[in-house]
């Protein structure tokens, strides 16, 4: 069954595009990644699947009720942490979970818990919470009456790595205790860590649709190497996979790498001396303009499986 | 209608509720205590020694300045009252519809189940409410402290004031508020709602002074307001009661219906 489906779904701002004939199906007790670049679509898309704004043309359809503009009853069934986090300001954390309660008919379930998972401290007035924090409270707000679909607009904006960390782990807690997640993102390293499958979008466009799995081997790496002495600035040359290399004097190298190649690569350095070794992971925007580079002149959307590219 | 929607409205609203109700308690106290002091001969005397195009600038020809009702009319109730009330209103209306969208918090409130013809009906009865409380705290201090500076406003009168001054505020508040579900910022619809008061009242100075600009006149919700007619005795105009009535009512469910078709986020 799936749990979130669209068809056509199209918004535009005026003559502002913000998506356009976007179909895509998420299935029930997955994690699905939604990707692009800022600007792509993405925001607009979640909005309109809570019928908080109106599409130009196109339906959505979201635990197998038809979206409507009025539908108090989904919205019961779903939580939804906002990609830009806008509170009451003059208000505590404490009152915003009273609030929350009193249009739910209750307390969340998992709020105890949330509260004590993200170390958060409701008794401070929002103004007073730094960026971390507000976004600890969203998420506690979104996620706290276990909802049957979360939807998570870039859900770990302004949090460390340790709280990014819980934030997984409870994503991870809801999918296995069957309930669906739609995940927002353009970090990479977010998508591969929590998500299933992945829709890509990109100028308000579906650009793809496939497996994280694929969208790894699609993975972009950027190589920075400094070796002990000179070296042959052809050593990379004939490796598959290694792209843009740039010699910087005569004892550093770097170069982007595709998919794969990494090992191929770290093979051919091991017959080298190396003083200093950095790879970096290239962000999501790269892989796109590397992948889906041709996909604006294209009318119809790519669904792509097993790792061919789109 | 949401009690948690209410609670909340009122909740976020308080301090700016508090002080315009604090300021119009005051300002109604200090206008009926102030009424001795220049009020009956002495108000009358300074009035004769006004310019006659001034007088019908400020309503002259409209009630006698001689009088209470003239008094609280020029001194108060005519312009400083009309000025704080809808200014009370306009950032109350604002904050209601627009000013959510404008902070985000409506995508807040909308991601819970609340209905938007909930959230829109209870905004009007948190304005309703709001309205009831102007009234009161405009209207009830000049009865109550009233006998202490001779005078006597009576029951018949003070009711008239009361359901009168609440109807005007009706029509302004309904009209804010319509502009409030027509805009995503709240200072924009202020502005527009704000303009359209001030272009009202220089209709209504000028009309006192000029025939050419009494065509707006059936149209002015600013010059039905008379609230001196009202204190010396008179009746108000049934037209005036239906103006404010109709242009309340139809603003208010006008709202309701174009919030909820609107984009909200």
């Amino acid at each position: 069954m799936d749990v979130i489906t669209t068809r056509g779904l199209t918004k535009f701002y005026g003559k502002a595009r913000g998506v356009e004939s976007l179909s895509m199906s998420v299935p029930a007790g997955s994690v699905y990644g939604f990707l692009g670049p800022n600007g792509a679509g993405k925001t607009t898309t979640i909005r309109c699947l809570l019928g908080m704004l109106k599409p130009t043309a196109g339906e959505a359809e979201v635990l197998g009720e038809h979206v409507s503009l009025d539908g108090a009853a989904l919205r019961r069934r779903i939580g939804y942490v906002a990609g830009e986090v806008n509170l009451y300001e003059r208000q505590t954390g404490r009152w915003h979970l009273d609030y929350v309660a009193g249009f739910r008919g209750g307390r969340g379930g998992l709020e105890a818990d949330l509260l004590e998972r993200f170390d958060f401290d409701p008794g401070r007035k929002v103004k007073e919470l730094s960026k971390g924090n507000k976004q600890k409270l969203a998420l506690i707000l979104g996620m706290a009456h276990d909802p049957e679909l979360l939807i998570l607009d870039e859900p770990t904006s302004g949090l460390d790595p340790l709280n990014q960390e819980a934030v997984y782990a409870v994503i991870d807690e809801r999918v296995a205790a069957g309930r669906t997640v739609f995940l927002s993102s353009h970090v990479l390293s977010e998508v591969e860590r929590v998500c299933s499958r992945v829709g890509i979008i990109r100028s308000g466009r579906l650009a793809a649709e496939e497996d994280v799995r694929s969208l790894l081997a699609k993975r972009l790496r950027d190589l920075t190497v400094t070796f002990a002495r000179p070296v042959e600035p052809a050593l990379l040359d004939d490796v598959t996979g290694v792209d843009s290399v740039m010699v910087l004097g005569e004892t550093q190298l770097t170069a982007r790498i595709k998919g794969d190649a990494i090992d191929a690569v770290i093979k051919r350095l091991a017959s080298v001396e190396i003083s200093d070794l950095r790879i970096s992971h290239a962000s999501l925007e790269d892989v796109f303009l590397e992948f889906y580079r041709h996909t604006d002149a294209d009318d119809a959307p790519r669904a792509v499986a097993g790792g061919g590219e789109a | 209608m949401s009690w948690t929607l209410l609670r909340g409205t009122f909740t976020q609203r308080r301090t700016s509720i508090l002080w315009y109700s604090v300021s119009l308690i005051a300002y109604s106290w200090l206008m009926t205590w102030f009424y001795p002091q220049i009020g009956g001969g002495q108000y009358a005397d300074l009035i004769e020694n006004m310019p006659p195009e001034m007088l019908a600038l400020f309503g002259g020809t409209e009630v006698d300045f001689a009088t209470l009702g003239g008094y609280f009319q020029t001194e108060y109730l005519g312009l400083m009252w009309m000025l704080i009330t809808a200014s009370a209103l306009i950032i109350f209306a604002g904050k209601a519809f627009s000013g959510e969208i404008g902070a985000g918090t409506m995508e807040f409130v909308l991601a819970q189940p609340i209905s938007r013809v909930r959230f829109a009906i209870t905004r009007v009865v948190a304005l309703l409410l709001y309205i009831v409380v102007l009234a009161a705290v405009s209207f009830v201090p000049i009865a109550l402290f009233g006998p202490t500076y001779d005078i006597e406003l009576g029951a018949e009168t003070f009711w008239t004031l009361s359901a009168f001054g609440a109807l005007f505020m009706l029509a302004v508040g309904g009209f804010a508020l319509l502009v409030s579900s027509l805009f995503r910022d709240s200072g924009r619809a202020g502005a527009i709602t704000a303009g359209v008061m001030g272009t009202f009242w220089i209709a209504d100075l000028v009309s006192n002074v000029s025939e050419a600009a009494e065509v707006i006149d059936p149209i002015n919700i600013v010059t039905y307001w008379q609230p001196g007619k009202i204190i010396n005795g008179d009746a108000v105009a049934p037209e005036a009661w239906w103006i404010y009535g109709v242009l309340g009512v139809v603003s208010l469910v006008a709202s309701v219906v174009v919030f909820r078709r609107r984009d909200v986020a």
